[in-house]
C-alpha cells in the first residue's frame, strides 16, 4: 500500500501549500501546465510527447479561480479519504459525488470539470489518477494472445493465460494494469486493433495462433490502461507493437496517442506512450495500392488532417507524405474495406505484407 | 430684487389693457370671463394659484428687506369654504400700503420691467383676493407688523368691484408673535384635488430657494411639514435694465413712447433702452429714415459728352440776377454736382444753397424762389437719362450671363418706376423692391428674359446701396406716440440695428453649488450634480439657465425620472408636455449617460430627479397662463448644455459606482470561498483554521487595516493593495491613555475615550504602521474614512 500512502501525502502536501499561502497573505494559486496542442514539446531522452513550459495558473483572484480553488481542496479531501479507505470510484461518480458537498460553491458543474480537475491535480502532485484509485467510465479492452498473467484482484491472485483461459472475447484488461504481472509468453509482437469487427475477424483466422501475436483491441481512442498495458508489453517483454487502425485522420490520432502520448496526458507521456509503436494502416497509399473501396472526405476529415499537419508529434517525413497523399486524393478507407478482397485477404495477404515491410515478420 | 410694493402702479398689467377693452363690464364680470388666464379656472387650481402668488409675494419681500424668509403656508378646511393663511417674515406694510398691495386688482404684474423677478408670473395676490371675495364674500384679513413697532395692525380688506378699488373695512391694532412681519388670510371656495400638485409646488419651491424656510400644513396633515433651509445666503440682488431694443415688441414701444420725457428719437431710445448710446442712437436713426422715409437715389452728374448740363440748365433757370452772378451760380452748383460721383436730391439742395452765397460776392441774393428753380433746372438734367445710369448698376449686380438687351430693357423700366414714382425719386427698400419686380416681371414677359429672385435681390441691394438716407427730420416723439406705422418703422429700425447684448446684472441664478444644496435637503438621493451656464441672450432679453440632477437613494427607481421645472425661481406646475424643458429632457440621449431610456428617446428611467432652472428678464412661455417655456432655440440649446454637464457628472458617478459594485459582487464570491476554502484546508492538513484577511485584501486590491496586539503595544498596520495612493482617515477609540504615538498621530481626550487621529498616505503596494503603548485592557473601536467600503477591509 505504499503507493496509495505516497499519493495521500503527495495530496495533502498540496493542501498545506494552500494553506502556507494563506498563512504568508498571499493569494492561493495553483500552476498547472497548459493543456493545448502548442505546448506539447518532444522529449528528446524518452522519445515522447511532454507538456512545454507554458503554464496556466489557477488563483484565488478571480471568482473562477477560487471556485475551482475550492473545488480542488474538497476534491483532495474526497481523494485523500477514499485512499484511507481503500475505496476506488469513477470519474462520473466523483461529479456526482460533490452534490452531497455542504458548500454549493464547491461542486461541480458538469463532468468535464471534474475530469479536468482530476488532470490537475494529477500533474500538480505527480500521482496518477489510477493511484487516487479513479477510474475512467468505460471498461478497458482485451487482449488476446500467447500471454500468461497474473492478476491482483480485489478477490485475489488470478493466473491466465490469455489464450487458454477465456473465451472468445479474450482477457479482459483491468483499470489499473500494474496490478498485473507477466508470468511467460510466446509472442513475437503485439498487434492493436482499432476496431471490433476487424479483431473479431483476426481471432476467427486465428490470426494470434498463426502468427504468434498479441492482439490488443484499442476500442477506438484507447483509455489509458491499454496504453499502459501495450506500453509495458513492449518494455518489459521486448516486444515490437503494431498499430492497425482505419485509414482516416480520427485513426491517426489513436496511433498518435498510443505512440506519441495525447495532448491530455502529455504528463503521464513517459508512463503511457510506446514511443517503438508502428503503424500498420491503412495508409493512405494502402487505398490507392489494394484499391479499396473509399468514402470521400469530409470537411471535418480535411479540417482535421490539416490540423495534424500542425501538429508537432505528426511532423515527420511519414506522416507528411501520408496526409498530403491522402488530401490529395480525398479518400479514406475503413480496416474492414479489406473485406472487399475476401475475408481471409486480411490475414492472408495485407497483414503479412505490411509486416514483412516493416520488418515484424 | 425690489418687492411688489416698490414697483406698484409704476406699470400696468395686461389684464387690465384687457380690462379696459371690455369697458363696459364690471371687474368682477371681468375677472369672471378671464379666470382661466388668471389661473383660478377650478376649485382644485384656485387654491394652488392663491398660495402660489401669496408665497411668490412673501418671498419678495423677505428677499428685498434683505431678511431669510421664514414662511408659512396654511389650508384649513373651514366648512364650505377652504381658509389659506400665508404668513412672511419680511418687513410689514404700513396701512396706506396694504390697499395697494392686496388690493388694487391687476396693478401687481409687473409686466415688462427688465428684471428677473418672479412677478412676471401670475397676476398677482389681488387675484387670489378677489377670488377669496367674489366665492366666499369674505374680506381678506391682513395682519402686519413693521420692524420695531409695538403692535401689530390688523385690516380686513374688499374690493369694490364697480370701481375696482380696494377699501379698508375694519382696522385695529392686535398682538403677534412674530415680531415683523406680514400675514394674508383668504377665505375661498375651492378644493384639495390638486393636493399633490400643491406639496409639490410647495416642495419644488424650496429646492430652488434653498435660503428659505417654508412650512407647510393642509387638512390632510397631521403636523405641519418642514421645508428647511439650506444656506443663508440670500440670492444675490439684482439690477433692474431698461429693455433692450431687440427685445420689445410694438405694443410696449407705443407705450413706452407716450410716457417717456423724451422729446427726439434719439433721447428716447438713448434713455429708455439699455445699451443704446448716441453712436447707437443715430443708426437706429437713420435706419429709422429709411423705413419711414425711404432713401433717395443718387444719379451721376453729366459727362461733358451728355446732351444733359446743368450749368446751362440752371442758367436759364435763374432769371434777373445778372450775367455775372448767374453765370457764378451756374458754375459752381455745375462743378460741385461733378464734383461728386453721384447726387441725391436732398444733396442736390445742399450744393444749391450752398452755391447761392456766391450772390454775395455779386451783390445780388439768390432768394427761396431762384434756389428752388435751379434745383429743378439740375434735377432735371440729372435724371435727363437714368437709364444708362440703372444700365450699369443693373448689369454690375446680375451674372455675365445675362442678356444685354435685357439688362437694357430692366434699365429703363427701373428708370420709368423712378420717373414714375414719389417725387425727388424716393423709394423705401420695400417700395424699391416692388419697382425692381414689377420691371423685371415686364421685362420677362417682354424681353424672353429670366429675372430669379437671386437675381431680383442683388440689383434691389446694388440700388438701395447707392441710395442716400434722405436728412429729413424724423418724427417726434409724440406724434410717434399716435402713429402706429410710424411706430412700427422704428421698432424695426431698431431690431436691424446691431447692438451689443444686454448687461446680465438684472439676472440672479440659484448658482450651481445651491441647486445642488436645494436637492440635496429636499430628495435623498446618493449623488446630486449642477450647473449653472453664462448668460446668454434671445431677442434682447438675458437668460441665464441652470439644471441639477439628483440620483439614487430613496428616489423612486420605478417608471420615469421626475422633471422639476423653474423659470425665476417659480416651479411650473401645469403643462409638463409643452414645455421647451421637457422636450430637450426627451431629445437627449440618456444611455449615453448611463440611464435607462426605452427606444433611446423620451424622459429616461430610474431614480433620478431633472432640475431645470430659467432665469430671464423675459422667460418667454407657451401662454398667458406661464406654465410652460416656448421653445426658443437659443434657450433649448442652453438648457441640453446645462443638463448635459450635470449628466457628464452623472455618467462618471455610475460608471464608478458600477465599477464598485462589480468589485462588492467579486468580493461578495470571493469572501463566502475563502472561508470555505481556509477551513477545509485546515480540515485536510489538520491545522488551525489559517488567517486569510491579507490574502482577501490582496485579491479585492483593497486597503487592509490590521491592528496586532501584544501585551501593551498596539500596531495599526495599513496595507495598501490597491494601485493607486491611499489617504484615509483613520480614527482609533481607545479606553485608556494611549502614550508613545509614532508616526504624526494624535490623540485626544474626550470623556474618558481618547481618540487617535492619523492620516497616513500609503503608495500603492506599501504600508504604512502607527505604533503606541496602551494598558492592556483597554479596548479599541477602530474607524476608517476616505476609502469606500467594498475597497476597504478592517480587521480589528
Amino acid at each position: 500500500m505504499s503507493t496509495d500512502t505516497t499519493a495521500q501525502e503527495k495530496l495533502i502536501d498540496l493542501a498545506a501549500e494552500f494553506y502556507d499561502q494563506l498563512e504568508r497573505g498571499e493569494i492561493p494559486e495553483m500552476s498547472v501546465p497548459t493543456r493545448t496542442k502548442s505546448n506539447i514539446v518532444f522529449d528528446e531522452d524518452s522519445d515522447v510527447w511532454v507538456y512545454g513550459d507554458r503554464e496556466s495558473t489557477r488563483s484565488a483572484n478571480s471568482v473562477r479561480g477560487a471556485r475551482k480553488l475550492l473545488k480542488a481542496i474538497y476534491t483532495i479531501e474526497f481523494l485523500a479519504d477514499q485512499l484511507d479507505a481503500d475505496r476506488s470510484s469513477t470519474l462520473r461518480e466523483l461529479y456526482y459525488l460533490s452534490e452531497s458537498w455542504d458548500v454549493d460553491e464547491a461542486q461541480f458543474s458538469s463532468q468535464d470539470e471534474s475530469n479536468q480537475l482530476v488532470e490537475d491535480l494529477e500533474i500538480v502532485s505527480e500521482v496518477t489518477r489510477e493511484d487516487f484509485h479513479m477510474r475512467p467510465e468505460e471498461s478497458g479492452a482485451t487482449i488476446m494472445g500467447p500471454l500468461y498473467l497474473r492478476e491482483q484482484t480485489r478477490r485475489g491472485e488470478r493466473e491466465i493465460h490469455c489464450q487458454e483461459d477465456v473465451g472468445e472475447g479474450g482477457y479482459q484488461i483491468p483499470n489499473n494494469p500494474d496490478t498485473i504481472e507477466f508470468l511467460d509468453n510466446d509472442a513475437d509482437f503485439v498487434l492493436c486493433v482499432e476496431t471490433g469487427g476487424m479483431r473479431d475477424r483476426l481471432v476467427e483466422n486465428g490470426f494470434d495462433e498463426e502468427y504468434n501475436t498479441i492482439i490488443v483491441h484499442l476500442k477506438g481512442q484507447p483509455a489509458r490502461a491499454t496504453r499502459r498495458i501495450t506500453k509495458r508489453l513492449h518494455d518489459e517483454l521486448d516486444l515490437p507493437v503494431t498499430v492497425f487502425t482505419d485509414g482516416d485522420p480520427w485513426s491517426y490520432r489513436i496511433f498518435g496517442s498510443v505512440a506519441y502520448g495525447s495532448i491530455k496526458s502529455a504528463h503521464l507521456s513517459d508512463y503511457l506512450a510506446t514511443p517503438e509503436a508502428q503503424f500498420i494502416g491503412i495508409q493512405p497509399e494502402d487505398i490507392v495500392e489494394y484499391d479499396l473501396p473509399t468514402d470521400p472526405l469530409s470537411d471535418s476529415d480535411v479540417n482535421a488532417l490539416e490540423s495534424e499537419l500542425e501538429d508537432p508529434r505528426y511532423q515527420t517525413d511519414y506522416w507528411e507524405k501520408q496526409i498530403e497523399i491522402q488530401l490529395d486524393i480525398e479518400k479514406k478507407s475503413e480496416q474492414q474495406s479489406l473485406a472487399s478482397h475476401g475475408l481471409d485477404f486480411v490475414t492472408e495477404t495485407y497483414l503479412p505484407e505490411r509486416l514483412d515491410e516493416m520488418g515484424v515478420l | 430684487m425690489p418687492s411688489i410694493q416698490s414697483t406698484l402702479g409704476e406699470e400696468e398689467g395686461i389684464a387690465e389693457e384687457l380690462a379696459e377693452s371690455q369697458q363696459q363690464i364690471s371687474i368682477a364680470e371681468f375677472f369672471e370671463k378671464n379666470k382661466h388666464m388668471l389661473g383660478f379656472d377650478s376649485g382644485a387650481r384656485a387654491l394652488v394659484t392663491a398660495v402660489k402668488e401669496a408665497v411668490d409675494n412673501a418671498l419678495d419681500a423677505t428677499e428685498e428687506a434683505g431678511i431669510l424668509p421664514d414662511i408659512y403656508v396654511e389650508i384649513d378646511d373651514a366648512g364650505d369654504y377652504y381658509t389659506l393663511v400665508v404668513e412672511d417674515n419680511g418687513p410689514g406694510i404700513t396701512k396706506e400700503q396694504v390697499p395697494k398691495v392686496f388690493g388694487k386688482l391687476l396693478y401687481g404684474s409687473r409686466f415688462h420691467a427688465r428684471e428677473q423677478s418672479r412677478g412676471q408670473q401670475g397676476i398677482g395676490i389681488s387675484a387670489a383676493v378677489l377670488y377669496s371675495q367674489l366665492t366666499s364674500g369674505k374680506p381678506a384679513k391682513i395682519t402686519s407688523r413693521t420692524k420695531g413697532s409695538a403692535e401689530a395692525e390688523y385690516f380686513e380688506l374688499i374690493i369694490d368691484t364697480d370701481e375696482n378699488e380696494p377699501e379698508i373695512q375694519h382696522a385695529e391694532t392686535t398682538s403677534w408673535d412674530r415680531t415683523h412681519g406680514t400675514r394674508i388670510e383668504l377665505e375661498m371656495e375651492g378644493n384639495m384635488r390638486a393636493r399633490s400638485q400643491l406639496l409639490k409646488y410647495i416642495k419644488h419651491t424650496a429646492v430652488v430657494n434653498p435660503h428659505a424656510r417654508i412650512t407647510f400644513e393642509e387638512p390632510s396633515m397631521d403636523e405641519p411639514r418642514q421645508f428647511e433651509r439650506a444656506t443663508d445666503q440670500l440670492p444675490a440682488e439684482t439690477e433692474e435694465i431698461r429693455p433692450h431694443p431687440h427685445g420689445v415688441e410694438l405694443g410696449t414701444v407705443l407705450k413706452m413712447l407716450a410716457e417717456t420725457d423724451s422729446h427726439s428719437v434719439s433721447g428716447f431710445v438713448q434713455s429708455e433702452f439699455t445699451r443704446v448710446g448716441k453712436k447707437t442712437a443715430d443708426s437706429i436713426v437713420d435706419n429709422f429714415r429709411d423705413r419711414h422715409f425711404g432713401r433717395e437715389a443718387a444719379w451721376r452728374a453729366p459727362r461733358s459728352h451728355d446732351e444733359a448740363d446743368v450749368a446751362r440748365a440752371v442758367q436759364q433757370a435763374v432769371a434777373n440776377k445778372g450775367a455775372e452772378a448767374t453765370n457764378a451760380f451756374a458754375d459752381e452748383v455745375a462743378n460741385a454736382v461733378a464734383a461728386r460721383d453721384r447726387v441725391a436730391h436732398s444733396e442736390l439742395r445742399e450744393i444749391v444753397a450752398d452755391a447761392a452765397e456766391i450772390g454775395d460776392d455779386h451783390g445780388v441774393t439768390f432768394g427761396a424762389t431762384v434756389r428752388e428753380n435751379a434745383i429743378g433746372a439740375a434735377w432735371d438734367e440729372l435724371t435727363a437719362d437714368r437709364t444708362s445710369d440703372l444700365y450699369q448698376l443693373v448689369d454690375a449686380a446680375t451674372t455675365t450671363r445675362k442678356d444685354d438687351e435685357a439688362i437694357d430693357g430692366l434699365a429703363e423700366r427701373l428708370a420709368k418706376r423712378f420717373e414714375k414714382g414719389r417725387e425727388r425719386d424716393r423709394a423705401t427698400h420695400s417700395e424699391l423692391r416692388k419697382y425692381v419686380d414689377r420691371a423685371a416681371d415686364q421685362t420677362e414677359e417682354y424681353d424672353d428674359a429670366t429675372f430669379g429672385e437671386t437675381a431680383r435681390e442683388n440689383v434691389v441691394t446694388e440700388l438701395w446701396s447707392v441710395m442716400v438716407t434722405v436728412p429729413d427730420e424724423v418724427p417726434k416723439v409724440r406724434d410717434l406716440a399716435e402713429d402706429r406705422d410710424a411706430a412700427s418703422d422704428l421698432l424695426e429700425a431698431m431690431r436691424e440695428t446691431d447692438i451689443i447684448s444686454p448687461p446680465t446684472n438684472c439676472l440672479s441664478p440659484i448658482t450651481a453649488d445651491l441647486v445642488e444644496a436645494g436637492l440635496k435637503k429636499e430628495y435623498d438621493a446618493d449623488f446630486y450634480a449642477a450647473s449653472t451656464r453664462d448668460a446668454d441672450v434671445h431677442g434682447g432679453d438675458p437668460f441665464i439657465v441652470e439644471a441639477g440632477i439628483a440620483y439614487g437613494g430613496d428616489l423612486e427607481a420605478d417608471g420615469q425620472a421626475d422633471v422639476l421645472r423653474f423659470a425665476n425661481r417659480v416651479p411650473l406646475v401645469y403643462q409638463r408636455g409643452a414645455c421647451a424643458t421637457t422636450d430637450v429632457v426627451k431629445s437627449i440621449g440618456w444611455r449615453n449617460y448611463n440611464l435607462s431610456q426605452p427606444g433611446g428617446s423620451g424622459i429616461p428611467n430610474g431614480p433620478a430627479v431633472i432640475m431645470v432652472h430659467v432665469a430671464s428678464t423675459n422667460v418667454p412661455f407657451t401662454s398667458e397662463s406661464k406654465d410652460a417655456v416656448a421653445n426658443v432655440p437659443e434657450i433649448e440649446d442652453e438648457i441640453e448644455l446645462a443638463i448635459r454637464e450635470a449628466a457628464r457628472e452623472l455618467k462618471s458617478y455610475l460608471n464608478k459606482r458600477k465599477s464598485l459594485e462589480k468589485r462588492k459582487k467579486k468580493q461578495n464570491v470571493i469572501a463566502s470561498i475563502l472561508p470555505k476554502m481556509a477551513e477545509k484546508v485546515a480540515e485536510v492538513t489538520d491545522n488551525d483554521e489559517p488567517q486569510y484577511d491579507d490574502a482577501l485584501a490582496r485579491i479585492m486590491n483593497n486597503v487592509l487595516v490590521e491592528r496586532e496586539r501584544e501585551d501593551g503595544r498596539v500596531r495599526l498596520v495599513v496595507e495598501n493593495h490597491t494601485d493607486t495612493n491611499e489617504s484615509p482617515d483613520i480614527t482609533d477609540i481607545v479606553t485608556a491613555e494611549p502614550s508613545n504615538l509614532s508616526d504624526g498621530a494624535t490623540a485626544v481626550d474626550m470623556d474618558g475615550e481618547w481618540f487617535v487621529k492619523w492620516s497616513p498616505t500609503v503608495p500603492s503596494g506599501e504600508e504604512a504602521v502607527l505604533e503606541y503603548e496602551v494598558s492592556a485592557e483597554a479596548s479599541f473601536d477602530l474607524s476608517v474614512e476616505g476609502i469606500e467600503d467594498p475597497k476597504l477591509t478592517l480587521n480589528q
